[in-house]
């Protein structure tokens, strides 16, 4: 069985923040949802300040604490190592975001039907036809209603129904399929690296095992499968230069 | 009710029963009547509130996603769920202490207790459900899926059915006998007394009986209520990933904050039934004395716990710590915690001068019950919140919550149901048990 793990070079990324949008085009994540999420920071004091980028997906724990406080068995973990919400056990007490320490768990506030308000773009509209050619995009990805795994759960992403929590995925329509995850695929400096770190032979083991690196709050037991490559962890004068001006709701 | 039962606003019209009942059982009196309305209409709100956030889902209130959201995801609902939950503490306590200790001069409001304990645990999973999107999903995959490992767990079996069960038991065994005594009277509700007291015959044999089971029932019910509450607090205190919430200190805190508040309620309800139902004579001063008593230990055990917690967030805080101990007392969150340390300081101080002098007033411990539940209430929210908005251990930017009207209402109808039951019940059956003196 393999077990899923993901690199990131912190060296190497640029903070171009593609790797949310491929996300989100890959997921169709509601507006303010952002499951794969790049910190943009700065620390020291000027004129000494420094920027920093962190990418952050979910962490993949293998020690998950969201695991272990759903009430209901909803959040599970592969033995391939990706943890995943089955959407139609959810009952939404929203435990697994108060107990993440990453804050990667997104709950569906607004229904679908609402929560793409903005993006419900009218394609045609003359003048908005004119503009993309007379291309309808999808709606949403078909893939993400299958069940997946062995398990055969609606783990994917669903229509973002609302009233569950959700949280990157690692892709798992795409890695079940034998892809790498949107966010990997398209990095344009490849910063993420994804595979099986149990196969020592495998690219991302070699890379892995090359090069100096942490995980995020280590300390605290969760055992991620993320590993950052070539930087530092964020340190506590560390703060987040702007946040995301999308906000839920009104 | 049918229609010819139907009390009307004038005293004189009201078709009275053969007989009066004790306690003013079925009359309703005017100012009655305008309490069940306002109630009512409190309650009615509440429910719109609720409907409009199961139609639009919970984004028509000001909780939002922790993270790159920056809200809290957990806000009133979980604080009052605490808070309800806390108050249960209250009735079965004290009917097991008199129980267990023959503690005579609290017999009165013993059933007061056992009430407030079945309506607060009703309200406390009524609030949880509020926090829930799915509340028939929920219901549904908790007995289909239900884990052991997770501390709601606990808070759904343990707490809403063991210890809710467990307390209408004793609420029912422990009145089964003035039900017996009151279907001898000739009044509307015969038939229903008829029926709870299912045989009850007041003979030595029987009194025996129902000592036993009130005792070893009180027996089995103690060590579950310390079980419970500490559940409640183990949702908080095993989270390694909120600042603020790891620590072996919190079970145990919840259960002494737990007895606080619902000491200080039934310190509260005890006073208003003595001056509503007619029972000065019974409901003594000697009572409030010893319930004040009770209420000074746990409130000095919390602040001592208090005190710790303090020391223990400033004086060598880790760097999120820090974060989320400047937030509580000097910043954000100031307010609310040195108002919570000022009502629960000022309610001891209040009871410790009341104990020294030995002069009890009902009045001031009427006072102090309003002052711990003011600084629980608090507490509970300063539980649940700053970790959430202050607690953030990667870069996020701070956070903000403010709860809306939406969760208002819904928490303000909870206590308007609450007290609708609390006042159907004293208008139904004798709230303070009839004396030994009332035979059948």
């Amino acid at each position: 069985m393999a077990k899923y793990a993901m690199a990131v070079d912190l060296s190497r990324c640029q903070g171009c923040r593609a790797c949310m949008e491929a996300c989100k085009i890959e997921n169709n994540t509601p507006q303010g949802v952002f499951w794969m999420y790049v910190f943009r920071t700065e620390s020291g004091e000027y004129p000494n300040t420094k920027v920093d980028f962190l990418p952050r997906p979910c962490q993949q724990c293998n020690n998950p604490p969201c695991v272990k406080v759903c009430p209901v068995g909803a959040r599970f973990q592969r033995d391939d190592g990706i943890v995943l919400t089955d959407y139609d056990r959810c009952i939404g007490c929203r435990y697994c975001e108060v107990a993440c320490p990453y804050g990667v768990n997104y709950y569906n506030w607004r229904k679908p039907e609402e929560a793409f308000a903005d993006y419900n773009v009218d394609y045609k509209d003359p003048d908005i036809a004119a503009a993309t050619g007379g291309l309808i995009p999808p709606y949403k990805n078909p893939a993400l209603d299958r069940l997946q795994g062995t398990e055969q759960r609606l783990t994917a992403g669903s229509a973002h129904n609302v009233g569950v929590m959700e949280k990157c995925t690692f892709c798992v329509q795409r890695v079940d399929k034998g892809l790498d995850p949107a966010c990997v695929d398209v990095c344009p400096v490849h910063a993420l690296h994804f595979g099986d770190i149990e196969d020592a032979n495998s690219p991302i083991s070699q890379y892995v095992n090359r090069q100096t690196g942490f995980k995020l709050l280590e300390e605290l037991g969760t055992d991620p499968s993320v590993f950052y490559l070539n930087g530092t962890p964020p340190g506590s004068d560390t703060r987040e230069i702007e946040r995301p001006l999308t906000e839920v709701g009104s | 009710m049918t229609a010819d039962t139907l009390p009307t606003t004038d005293p004189g019209s009201i078709r009275r029963p053969n007989e009066e009942l004790p306690q003013k059982i079925g009359q309703l009196s005017p100012s009655w009547i305008a309490f069940f309305i306002a109630m009512s209409v409190i309650t009615a709100v509440g429910i719109y509130a609720y409907l409009l956030q199961i139609n639009n889902g919970l984004i028509v209130t000001g909780l939002r996603g922790l993270g790159s959201m920056a809200g809290a995801t957990w806000g009133l609902y979980v604080a009052y769920y605490v808070y309800f939950i806390g108050v249960s503490f209250a009735g079965i306590t004290v009917a097991a202490l008199i129980r267990i200790f023959r503690i005579e001069k609290l017999e009165p409001v013993a059933r007061i207790g056992e009430l407030l304990t079945v309506v607060s645990l009703i309200l406390g999973a009524l609030a949880i459900m509020a926090d829930l999107e799915h509340p028939w999903r929920a219901i549904v995959n908790l007995f289909q899926y239900g884990r052991p490992q997770s501390p709601f767990f606990g808070t759904f079996t343990m707490v809403i059915a063991g210890y809710l069960f467990a307390s209408l038991v004793y609420l029912y065994v422990t009145s089964r006998r003035d039900a017996a005594i009151l279907a001898e009277h000739d009044s509307r509700f015969k038939g229903l007394y008829r029926i709870l007291a299912a045989g009850y015959t007041d003979t030595r044999e029987q009194r025996r009986t129902d000592r036993q089971v009130t005792f070893w029932l009180a027996i089995t019910i103690l060590p579950m209520l310390v079980i419970a509450h500490s559940t409640v607090g183990f949702v908080f205190g095993l989270q390694t990933g909120r600042p603020g919430w790891f620590g072996a200190l919190q079970a145990p805190g919840f259960v002494v904050l737990a007895g606080v508040s619902g000491i200080g309620n039934l310190i509260m309800l005890a006073a208003i039934v003595r001056s509503a139902t007619r029972t000065k004579g019974r409901i003594t001063l000697d009572a409030f004395a010893w319930l004040g008593k009770l209420l000074l230990g746990l409130l000095i055990t919390y602040l001592y716990f208090t005190a710790v917690e303090i020391l223990t967030i400033t004086y060598q805080p880790g760097a999120t710590e820090l974060n989320l101990s400047e937030a509580l007392l000097e910043g954000t969150y100031a307010w609310i915690f040195w108002g919570a340390i000022v009502a629960l300081v000022a309610a001891a101080a209040l009871l410790t001068w009341q104990a020294l002098t030995r002069r009890w007033s009902i009045t001031v411990v009427f006072a102090t019950g309003v002052l711990v539940n003011i600084g629980a209430v608090a507490k509970r929210y300063l539980i649940v919140v700053p970790s959430q908005t202050h607690g953030q251990l990667l870069p996020y930017s701070t956070g903000t919550y403010t709860p809306n009207w939406v969760e208002w209402a819904i928490i303000i109808g909870l206590f308007a149901l609450g007290a609708l039951m609390i006042g159907a019940f004293m208008k139904i059956f004798p709230i303070v048990p009839l004396e030994e003196t009332d035979s059948p």
